[in-house]
């Protein structure tokens, strides 16, 4: 694996205080992900079917 | 280094991307999105995935609705199980039943007329095969599924039933015909 440019590095001692990026955050916390990866498909394929049917018309 | 080990900086999230993985993902995304418009881009100018009009409605009105055409427009019976053969006026509703183990009845349509195809099923899931045309449909039971449909082609089509649906589902084929505008 490539080694980063050493420009990027941050000096230790600011490290503490620099702020995570929240997409880090994300995915390092593997309930979050394990949460995220239940309700997504629930969502947008369960809960929005459902909501499909239930609204097809009665026939004339 | 390794995968199992804590990455070497706090905040990896801002190490630079490798020349390489950057490719590939591009290639990837490309592609995905590639097969993504594909979709609506057959539905539009593709003549197999056909929208549909859906409506809820119960096996005995959708049975009188098929009964009704069929008292109306029959033309003559065929087959040794005397089906209606309906020849329905052009630009109207048609009506096609699936059950256990038929379609009900034979519909005859006019070359270069529009119709509104109604699908419905009295009993399990059936699938709705037209060929050679290979146009397919799921008809299910209290759901009455609406297609425009517009014969370009006058002969006989057949229609199979391409959802199993029990001990006879092979046998469950039948014809449609298409005749020319007299």
């Amino acid at each position: 694996m490539a080694n980063p440019a050493d420009a990027t590095q941050r000096p230790a001692p600011e490290e503490a205080e620099e702020r995570i990026p929240i997409m880090q955050h994300v995915l390092e916390n593997p309930f979050l992900l394990l949460f995220l990866g239940v309700a997504i498909p629930a969502v947008f394929y369960i809960i929005w079917g459902i909501m499909e049917i239930v609204a097809i018309p009665i026939a004339k | 280094m390794s995968a199992i080990l804590p990455p070497s900086k706090r905040i990896w999230w801002k190490q630079p991307l490798d020349k390489i993985e950057l490719t590939w993902i591009a290639i990837a995304f490309v592609w995905a999105l590639v097969l993504f418009f594909m979709m609506p881009y057959w539905h539009v100018f593709g003549k197999q995935n056909l929208s549909n009009e859906a409506y809820r409605i119960s096996t005995e009105s959708y049975q009188k609705k098929a009964q009704d055409m069929v008292d109306k427009y029959t033309a003559r019976t065929e087959t040794e199980q005397k089906i209606p053969v309906v020849h329905p006026p052009a630009g109207s509703d048609v009506y096609l039943i699936a059950r256990l183990w038929a379609w009900w009845p034979i519909l005859e349509l006019e070359n270069g007329q529009s119709y509104r195809l109604h699908l419905s099923a009295m009993d399990y899931q059936h699938g709705f095969s037209l060929q050679p045309s290979n146009i397919n449909l799921q008809v299910v039971p209290g759901y009455e599924m609406v297609v425009t449909v517009t014969p370009n082609q006058s002969g006989t089509y057949a229609i199979v039933c391409n959802e199993y649906c029990g001990i006879g589902h092979h046998t469950m084929v039948s014809r449609l015909y298409v005749v020319d505008k007299k």
